[in-house]
């Protein structure tokens, strides 16, 4: 077996898999309590204070815009863009990284 | 931290693109040669484990919140330059698919989390690691987010959108991550401590400095 293939059938990358699993199986939850609490960064802050909110435009909404999928409940569509972006993320990084590697 | 369309003059964004860029291709051709095959799937546990974690906000009673970065985390356990690499495509995978972050501030937002934090934070890291590890995680974090945050309020400020106020930018994102941060300083660290004790071979050798927490 490559040390690639001996890398991923280790015992920390399975446990570093899991563990980004956990994370998107808790998003839906963290979602919900945001929401729950009226959720704002400090940079939506600073933009109402000073009106800039007003300026605010979206040329790109994403296909899954704002981590839900348009027409399904909330929390199943967070739970959706959380597979699907850390898959996307873990294929474009491991290409990036094999052409580091070339 | 995620600036959206709107909110920063061109000549910003576009400043600030050619600096993420730049930063970029100097990143990649350092870490030409660092990546060897077995470490290429920290590097891919690492991106999505950061991707899945930035979707955590924590909700704090009083209307803010924040979420985690992990720009310091990831230079430390994969190095400034490929940590710089793997937030920045996090950032780009948020913005292009999710609509998290603009379009035209996309190298701002990239040169935010993925330059000023990655960098910062490691700095901070290698300064204080000789004298303890932990604290060192633990800083990097908490002040790589807050130099990311001073460099967004930095750009906001001098922007039309922003009234060119300055001074409210700054203490409102400097202040708001400099207590939220203490958050993303505290995870870094248990992280760190975790991967240290557990797997000190996954951390990049340097000359002067070993991991052994």
């Amino acid at each position: 077996m490559s040390a690639v293939g001996d890398a991923w059938h280790s015992r920390w990358a399975r446990r570093g898999l899991l563990a980004v699993a956990a994370l998107v199986a808790a998003s839906p939850l963290f979602a919900w309590a945001a929401r729950r609490v009226g959720y704002a960064e400090p940079l939506e802050n600073a933009a109402e204070q000073t009106g800039a909110t007003a300026h605010e435009v979206t040329y790109n909404a994403g296909l899954l815009p704002d981590y839900t999928v348009p027409g399904l409940d909330p929390f199943v569509g967070t739970l959706l863009s959380g597979v699907v972006g850390t898959a996307l993320t873990l294929v474009v990084v491991l290409a990036m990284a094999r052409l580091l590697a070339e | 931290m995620h600036i959206p369309d709107g909110y920063l003059d061109l000549w910003v964004a576009a400043l600030c693109a050619v600096l993420a860029v730049g930063t970029l291709a100097f990143a990649a051709r350092r870490a030409d040669g660092e990546l060897t095959d077995a470490r290429a799937p920290v590097l891919g546990i690492v991106a999505a484990g950061l991707f899945a974690a930035q979707m955590l906000n924590w909700p704090i009673p009083g209307g803010t919140s924040a979420h985690f970065v992990g720009g310091a985390f990831a230079a430390i356990l994969l190095g400034p330059h490929l940590g710089a690499l793997c937030v920045a495509t996090v950032v780009t995978v948020q913005a292009l698919v999710f609509g998290d972050g603009g379009l035209v501030v996309l190298g701002a937002n990239v040169l935010n989390m993925a330059v000023v934090e990655v960098y910062v934070g490691y700095g901070i890291y290698r300064l204080l690691a000789g004298r303890n590890q932990f604290a060192a995680a633990f800083a990097a974090g908490w002040l790589g987010i807050t130099a990311g945050a001073l460099a967004a309020a930095l750009q906001l400020g001098v922007s039309e959108a922003f009234a060119y106020e300055l001074l409210a930018t700054v203490s409102i994102m400097g202040v708001g991550h400099l207590v939220l941060g203490l958050i993303e300083g505290g995870i870094t660290a248990v992280v760190y401590r975790y991967v240290a004790d557990a797997r000190p071979d996954l951390f990049p050798t340097t000359p002067d400095l070993e991991v052994s927490a």
